[in-house]
């Protein structure tokens, strides 16, 4: 099943006096349950593209369906309520709201939709754990180092279940272990969950745990192939149980 | 669009987190929310405790105005309010008009001549405001307005004696015991005269009375001025000055039965009609009130819109985080205001209490006696007690929080209008 | 330094512009209520002053306190023309004045009649050019009387009408006389129109057996803020003519004599200063505010300065220009508006409704107009101004305790 699919999206910016091109007739198909790594010098278009997907940003043409849903049609409330419900997001820094704690931080997504307390307490409980970070719920922001403040935003990415999860340089800011740590932690909800994960990074670390890469350069796909030697993804993994 | 129809919507906006939010925002930055809470504070009391001093100013002169007029509502000959001559002077009332004033409705009630007249001593002449009154039923009244320093107060109906000012005798050069002759003219314009002894001396607070007024029983004046059984007017209270509907309506009424027994009409007027200069003071202070509280708000508004502003401008990633996260702008817009609720609220409390305190600090009164003279010449006495209006208190508080939040609109809007995407990428 | 602190102004220029937008706010309102307030205050004044009072008056001593008929000036003629004589400049007339039962043909009163001097009483007084209706007075000693508005309502008199004024004289004598109306006059002020009457001095001094005596000589210069300096040449003029003052004398200014006046003035003074320095109060807190942000969120970018060598009281003067900057921008821009404003309002007069009343009380009249001058159009400005810059200490004492390490960490 085709989890989003991108045709002919173009996107330009003005930059002063000058026109940069974001995306220049981009067309891409991501399957659920992928983990597709994004790659590609700076201002090549990842972020752009990123944010086409998660209906953060318009393109100025072109389609994009997340599911079902036709994302460029859609406005502004109505594409918020999809950010909130349909997809996570993991963002390079500055992930979480520095005036609430973790687990705040990771309800504060439930609260938004509207889920009863003792639900929300449950499930962000449930998923600090999983995330590996029981005993600091209550902590905030400043007093986590960077590895667990990007676990508490992938805790809260995923926190409403949702199918697919759009990180921009989610390691960036973080020493090597915690980044690997990151990224394992990814491909196993990949595999427990079926969540499809799209990573925009430059981080050679994170491609190499890729079976799909992706590579932009001036806004338009140069390359998109399949690695042999990355770890499983999920959907590999469930096709290789199944026979 | 089959599209749209997928995507939830959130009936109620999660209140709390909203709460949450504001309150903690509003103390990360202490230093600046403590600067704003004080000036907020400041602009409060500032805006109550003016106030009040204002009210109490202009009650005092009220009170004092109408117990010189005196009276909540006057019964007089129509012509006597622009012409306040003895030609039009009305009867005493009847007994059925008597036991109308002695009613529920009116808390006093006496009948007085009042007629301009000179004074004179062996050495100086003076014009004066004669008042023949009733010591019985008005003794009590004048002796709350004025002191008595010598001598006695006039005690009966037919009390052959007069009561002056200080600082009129001190003009005539004469003294208690003393003898002096008033002189003033009958209905028929022929001089009369009478020789009274000074019985008692009098210190009024306004300097200016005492070498105005000047008291001699009913009856003296009476019989001084050939007008048997006839009085300029007819007196009324009611309870308080700031209500008199019940007791004009009550007099009114009685007045106009009075009227039907009578051969010439009489009038009943309340004190606003009698008194313009009373009656626009209120009218004036409540405009300059109102005045007062939106120009200290201006003031305030300011630093309030700066103050969000900045607020808003510090955490333009944090927004961007949240419209990212999928919150509605609505709620960002919600977030800032309440915020900025907040704020207004504490800095309401702050600023009532320490009016309310101030203001109860100086229940005794501002001693002004040092520019006494100024304020009598508007008739306010040398101290001052500011009042509270529960009116004026309210509008403070209506005012500062309305304003403030039509005030904090725009950054809060502003705010929910940020690109998340800009504001995400928004370099440190 | 300057362009320096001029910049980092502008870097939140939304947050410069409330800052200053606040300044200009309550400099436009000073400035209006300021030269609103000197306006009147010269209106009171004058209206009060030039109507009867005058500036100076020249009277036996105790007089002004307790204007009694027998405390007069002997020889007054004499003190009035040594007056003219020596101090050329000023206007100079004389008065006498007592208390009189007053009776037409249907009403009697008490009033006040002055015996004024026919030839210089328009020097003086305003009232010879006030007549409602009919003539002034002439001079000599003529059966006539001018009287007040009001006063001519209650006694029910017209021009040309008998007035029968009874009293007693200098002497102790009764004194009475006929006179006719020949003038009646409004000067505005309710006092006056209802009280007071005139006839001429050689009228007052026949009636009231007054020799050559009067009661007070009123001296008016150009300016009544002069009053004072005139005063003291009065006095040192009558000292040296010893041979005048056989009764004892007295030179008052008009604060003197008007006590009330000048309270009443003080009163509103101190109201409205309340309310001006809550004003300036909240502008500095304005002001605070933005310095204090400024300096707080420039913490890193102070530690690089202090680490490559600025002292903090380098920073500290940095802070104080950017805040004279931000605040002479108030100053300029507010009391420029505010100039605008008053110099418009100065032509066209304003009123304000519902304060009619309130303004007679104070001799003013309807229609108000600001008065402009270099101290009425900077004062309120240059105090918020300095508010503003007192509002700059406590942020520059906050950067005498920078620490460069901590400070450049500082995120």
């Amino acid at each position: 099943m085709t989890a989003i699919s991108c045709k002919n999206l173009c996107k330009t910016f003005q930059q002063g006096d000058q026109t940069v091109v974001g995306l220049d007739h981009v067309s891409i198909e991501i399957d659920s349950e992928e983990v597709v790594c994004l790659s590609g010098p700076s201002g090549s278009g990842k972020t752009t593209l990123l944010n086409a997907m998660g209906g953060l940003d318009t393109p100025d043409s072109g389609e994009i369906r997340v599911g079902d849903l036709r994302v460029d049609l859609l406005d502004k409330g109505q594409r918020a309520d999809m950010r909130l419900n349909e997809i996570g997001f993991v963002f390079q820094a500055y992930n979480l709201i520095p005036v609430l704690t973790a687990q705040e931080n990771i309800e504060f997504v439930m609260q938004v939709q509207g889920v009863p307390a003792e639900l929300r307490h449950q499930k962000s409980l449930a998923i600090l754990q999983e995330v590996g970070l029981e005993g600091l719920e209550d902590r905030r922001p400043a007093e986590l180092s960077g590895g667990q403040q990007q676990r508490v935003a992938v805790a809260r990415a995923i926190v409403s279940e949702p199918t697919l999860v759009l990180a921009d340089e989610p390691t960036a800011n973080l020493d090597s272990t915690s980044a690997i740590q990151l990224i394992e932690l990814f491909l196993e909800l990949n595999r427990k969950l079926g969540i499809t994960f799209v990573i925009a990074t430059h981080d050679t670390r994170v491609m190499s745990y890729c079976r799909r890469m992706i590579t932009m350069v001036d806004g338009k796909i140069v390359k998109d192939v399949q690695q042999d030697q990355a770890p499983l993804a999920a959907s590999e993994h469930n096709a290789i149980s199944q026979t | 669009m089959q599209n749209a129809d997928q995507i939830r919507t959130n009936a109620l906006p999660p209140l709390g987190t909203l709460m949450t939010l504001a309150w903690r925002n509003l103390w990360r930055n202490h230093r600046r929310t403590a600067i704003m809470l004080a000036a907020i504070s400041v602009g409060v009391w500032a805006m109550i405790f003016m106030s009040a001093l204002m009210r109490g100013m202009v009650d005092d002169m009220l009170k004092r105005g109408i117990d010189q007029l005196p009276g909540h509502v006057q019964i007089h000959n129509p012509q006597f309010l622009d012409d306040p001559s003895i030609v039009h002077s009305l009867p005493e009332p009847d007994s059925a008009m008597q036991d109308a004033l002695n009613q529920a409705a009116v808390s006093k009630w006496f009948s007085r001549v009042k007629v301009p007249a000179m004074i004179s001593s062996e050495r100086e002449s003076r014009g004066v405001m004669l008042l023949g009154i009733d010591p019985e039923a008005e003794r009590e009244t004048i002796l709350n307005g004025v002191e008595l320093t010598q001598g006695r107060f006039l005690e009966s109906a037919g009390d052959r004696g007069v009561v002056l000012g200080e600082k009129l005798v001190q003009r005539l050069e004469t003294r208690l015991g003393k003898r002096v002759v008033i002189t003033s003219q009958d209905p028929q314009n022929n001089l009369a005269e009478i020789g009274l002894r000074v019985i008692g001396i009098y210190q009024a607070e306004l300097r200016s009375q005492e070498e105005q007024f000047l008291f001699i029983s009913k009856q003296a004046a009476q019989k001084l001025l050939n007008i048997e059984d006839q009085v300029s007017e007819v007196a009324v209270f009611g309870d308080d000055y700031r209500d008199i509907a019940r007791v004009s309506q009550h007099v009114t009424a009685a007045t106009e039965s009075w009227n039907s027994r009578l051969p010439a009409k009489v009038e009943a007027n309340p004190w606003q009609t009698i008194n313009g200069f009373l009656s626009s003071s209120v009218t004036v202070m409540d405009g300059f009130v109102l005045i007062w509280i939106i120009v200290v708000f201006i003031a305030l508004s300011f630093g309030l819109a700066n103050t969000l502003v900045m607020a808003v401008f510090e955490r333009v990633r944090e927004i961007g985080l949240m419209l990212a996260l999928g919150m509605r702008p609505a709620l960002v817009t919600w977030q800032i205001l309440l915020e900025s609720v907040f704020l207004l609220l504490l800095g309401l409390l702050l600023g009532n209490i320490l009016a309310v305190l101030s203001i109860y600090a100086l229940a005794d009164g501002i001693d002004l006696s040092g520019v006494a003279q100024g304020f009598e010449m508007v008739g306010v006495g040398n101290t001052l007690v500011p009042q509270l209006w529960i009116k004026d208190l309210l509008t403070a508080n209506a005012v500062v929080i309305l304003l403030g939040l039509t005030t904090s609109m725009l950054p809060a809007w502003r705010a929910a209008n940020y690109d998340p995407v800009r504001a995400l990428s928004k370099a440190t | 330094m300057l362009s320096l602190a001029w910049r980092n102004l502008w870097r939140h220029s939304r947050r410069t512009w409330l800052t200053v937008g606040a300044m200009i706010f309550s400099n436009i309102l000073l400035v209006f209520m300021i030269t609103l307030q000197i306006g009147n205050y010269g209106m009171m004044i004058e209206n009060s002053l030039k109507a009867y009072a005058g500036h100076i008056q020249i009277s036996a001593t105790g007089y002004s306190d307790e204007p009694k008929l027998r405390l007069t000036v002997d020889n007054i003629t004499e003190l009035a023309e040594l007056l003219r004589r020596e101090i050329p400049e000023l206007s100079v007339s004389m008065r006498g004045e007592t208390f009189v039962m007053a009776s037409s043909e249907e009403r009697s009163f008490g009033l006040q009649v002055a015996g004024v001097d026919v030839a210089h009483e328009a020097t003086v007084s305003s009232i010879p050019g006030l007549l409602a209706e009919g003539q002034y007075l002439r001079a000599g000693d003529h059966p006539e009387i001018v009287i007040g508005s009001v006063l001519a309502r209650n006694l029910k008199v017209g021009v040309g009408d008998e007035i029968t004024l009874l009293g007693s004289g200098y002497d102790g004598s009764f004194a009475a006389a006929v006179v006719n109306v020949r003038g009646i006059f409004n000067s505005g002020i309710a006092e006056l129109d209802r009280n007071l009457a005139q006839i001429s001095f050689a009228s007052f001094q026949a009636l009231f057996a007054m020799q050559e005596k009067g009661h007070v000589v009123i001296a008016n210069s150009s300016d009544v803020y002069q009053a004072a300096s005139y005063q003291q040449q009065i006095q040192q003029l009558l000292n040296q003519q010893s041979e005048l003052g056989s009764g004892a004398i007295e030179v008052l200014n008009w604060r003197e004599t008007n006590p009330s006046l000048v309270q009443a003035i003080q009163s509103d003074l101190v109201s409205s200063i309340f309310m001006y320095m809550v004003l300036i109060v909240l502008v500095s807190f304005s002001v605070l505010n933005t310095q204090l942000m400024s300096v707080l969120e420039r913490t890193r970018e102070f530690g690089i300065m202090t680490a490559i060598g600025l002292r903090p009281g380098q920073l500290g003067k940095l802070v104080v220009l950017e805040t004279t900057a931000m605040a002479g921008l108030g100053l300029v821009i507010g009391a420029f508006l505010g100039l605008c404003l008053t110099i418009y309002l100065n032509q066209v007069g304003f009123v304000i409704p519902g304060m009619e009343e309130m303004a007679a009380r104070y001799n003013l009249q309807e229609r108000l107009y600001p008065s402009i001058s270099v101290f009425s159009i900077l004062v309120g400005p240059s105090v918020v101004f300095l508010g503003c810059l007192l509002a700059a200490v406590y942020p520059v004492i906050r950067l005498q305790g920078l620490q460069p390490v901590a400070a450049m960490r500082a995120a």
